[in-house]
């Protein structure tokens, strides 16, 4: 009996080990996230967002619990949507020309800010899996 | 690893312990209260396994979704450990080096900087590491791509703890200078 639980021991303990390991993975990419002093965003290949990190939430001017889910476009000028949707569309077809950065407006309440965003894809076995956007607030 | 699914290597150890215990509780040699002891301490174990492996699969899936923003940022992101070499590379910083992962990993950062301008790229990432600051610091040196001409390159460092072994490591964006 006590052999089987030292070797219950051994297997607990590895696994533990295993889950820490798993846990300082993961720290090490969400603080290269998080405490980036550039602005990210992460969004779906529609442009919703999925993440935002301190950055961009002192740039879109919300709470990152109202950003998530929500469409990108929607922090952008009413007379600058079209334009958004499009570049994005052209961005996920990969239409040749299609740019991967360009300027627009964002607007929060009481703010209207001139912003460069530059956006990649995230490559999923041939497929979009989403975007990663940057956005960089202009004098 | 597939984020959002439970690791092989937990599932293997979960059926291991379970067989263990089964068999003991299986067992002719236990009485009455050592085989309710025994199954009182596989239910617990159950509950344990489960956390276990919740916590586990939302680790890989944060790690995935982290690791992809990591590898597909606009931005040139390198890691570099405490001798200077090349942890990790992403897309953007391959397509900054001109180079392909396999030959950018494991080489010195200092490798892609002008012979004029090492010494200097040098002195700074050793002060970064021996003086352990976290803040980020930026400067600018002549960058050097394999086979293209040098350019001019904004260098932000910050000390970060390398994934797995904990130990001090350098996270550097590196950008164009305009």
């Amino acid at each position: 009996m006590k052999a089987e639980l030292e070797e219950l021991e051994a297997m607990w303990l590895e696994l533990r080990a295993q889950v820490d390991e798993l846990a300082g993975e993961r720290q090490q990419y969400y603080d290269l996230f998080e405490q980036a002093s550039e602005a990210y965003v992460v969004t779906d290949e529609h442009g919703t967002i999925a993440d935002a990190n301190g950055a961009a939430v002192d740039i879109l001017q919300r709470r990152k619990r109202y950003l998530r889910g929500k469409p990108l476009v929607v922090m952008v000028a009413l007379e600058r949507r079209t334009e958004f949707r499009r570049r994005l569309r052209a961005l996920c077809e990969r239409t040749p020309g299609a740019q991967a950065s360009w300027r627009t407006i964002f607007v929060a309440p009481q703010l209207r800010m001139d912003v460069k965003v530059s956006a990649r894809l995230i490559e999923r076995e041939r497929s979009v899996g989403g975007i990663c956007w940057h956005f960089e607030a202009l004098a | 690893m597939n984020p959002g699914q439970s690791p092989d290597w937990l599932l293997t150890t979960v059926g291991a312990v379970r067989e263990l215990m089964v068999k003991r509780l299986e067992a002719e040699s236990l009485d009455g209260e050592a085989k309710r002891e025994m199954e009182m301490a596989l239910e617990e174990l159950d509950v344990m396994w489960e956390e276990l492996q919740g916590q586990a699969a939302l680790l890989a899936r944060e790690n995935g979704r982290y690791a992809e923003f990591f590898q597909y940022a606009p931005d040139a992101y390198l890691i570099t450990d405490a001798g200077g070499n090349i942890r990790e590379a992403n897309e953007a910083a391959l397509e900054l080096l001109k180079s392909v992962r396999d030959e950018v990993v494991g080489r010195s950062l200092s490798e892609y900087i002008t012979p004029p301008d090492r010494v200097g790229f040098l002195t700074r990432s050793v002060g970064l590491m021996l003086g352990g600051t976290v803040k980020p610091l930026a400067w600018c040196a002549q960058l050097q791509p394999r086979g293209g001409g040098a350019l001019t390159a904004e260098f932000s460092v910050r000390a970060i703890p390398l994934k797995k072994s904990g130990v001090g490591g350098l996270c550097w964006l590196v950008r164009p200078a305009a």
